[in-house]
């Protein structure tokens, strides 16, 4: 096995390359960001909003009458490095979701699991169909 | 621009967002491959070639419809050409908020010495 010298060493700046030219990654969020995709069953919604590197503690989710906000900032590392690549966005987010009807507060669930946050909501009782009774005449 | 390729069930193959940052032992890779779980990635290095996939499991439940998506669909995938300066046996791999951690150590010939001068 060949090692570098110190000459050619200098001529691999970029040691760590793309094979293909012109690979540039998938750019999340064209139309906001975070990137959601957004179920919809008759009771219940499902959200699933894409946040590699966010944490739990930077993150945010607000119900007001048909809209969830998602928001939060995603923090870029400190450290004594020099970037050969830098393609990962950082700072603060912001996105809202209009739903379909209302939904229960107390029911939301949010769980993040691999950099995806899972939002489960259900219908808030007073938006769901009532059968109005017919009263009979005596 | 935008990089996306069709395998053979028509899935998008997608390229991971990655940072590369060097510091004086190591250089760290960090690719963002949301969805991924630890079981459905797969790393192989061969010769100078750096090869990472990583399957993500669809979510299509019975009871609901997709109503609106703009999160890109599909697999990751994505090539690296790997210089020789680096120590092949000591590359560790973190899976962590959707983010994968590469840490390729440096081979300890081009690691940095501190030179001592003797004095005289």
């Amino acid at each position: 096995m060949v090692r570098n010298t110190v000459l050619n060493d200098m001529f691999s700046l970029g040691r760590i390359v793309d094979d293909f030219l012109n690979t540039a990654p998938e750019r999340t969020g064209r139309s906001g960001y975070p990137s959601v995709d957004i179920f919809e069953g008759s009771d219940t919604i499902e959200i699933r909003a894409s946040l590699p590197g966010v944490t739990s503690d930077d993150l945010d989710i607000e119900l007001s009458e048909k809209t969830v906000t998602i928001s939060g900032e995603k923090k870029e590392p400190a450290g004594d490095f020099d970037y050969l690549r830098r393609e990962r966005i950082f700072g603060k987010f912001t996105r809202s979701v209009e739903l379909p009807y209302r939904v229960e507060a107390e029911s939301i669930k949010a769980d993040l699991k691999n950099g995806v946050l899972h939002l489960s909501l259900a219908k808030s009782e007073d938006a769901k169909p009532k059968k109005i009774e017919i009263r009979q005449e005596a | 621009m935008r990089h996306e390729q069709e395998n053979s069930h028509n899935e998008r193959i997608l390229s991971p967002i990655t940072d590369v940052y060097e510091t004086g032992d190591n250089y760290t890779m960090l690719m963002e491959m949301p969805g991924v779980e630890k079981e459905d990635l797969n790393i192989v290095l061969e010769d100078e070639s750096l090869e990472v996939r990583g399957t993500v499991q669809a979510f299509s439940p019975e009871d609901l419809n997709l109503k609106y998506s703009d999160r890109p669909a599909g697999s990751y995938y994505r090539k690296f050409r790997i210089g020789n300066d680096i120590d092949r046996n000591s590359i560790n791999a973190k899976l962590s908020e959707g983010t994968l951690t590469l840490t390729l150590n440096k081979a300890e010939e081009v690691k940095p010495k501190k030179i001592e001068i003797t004095a005289h």
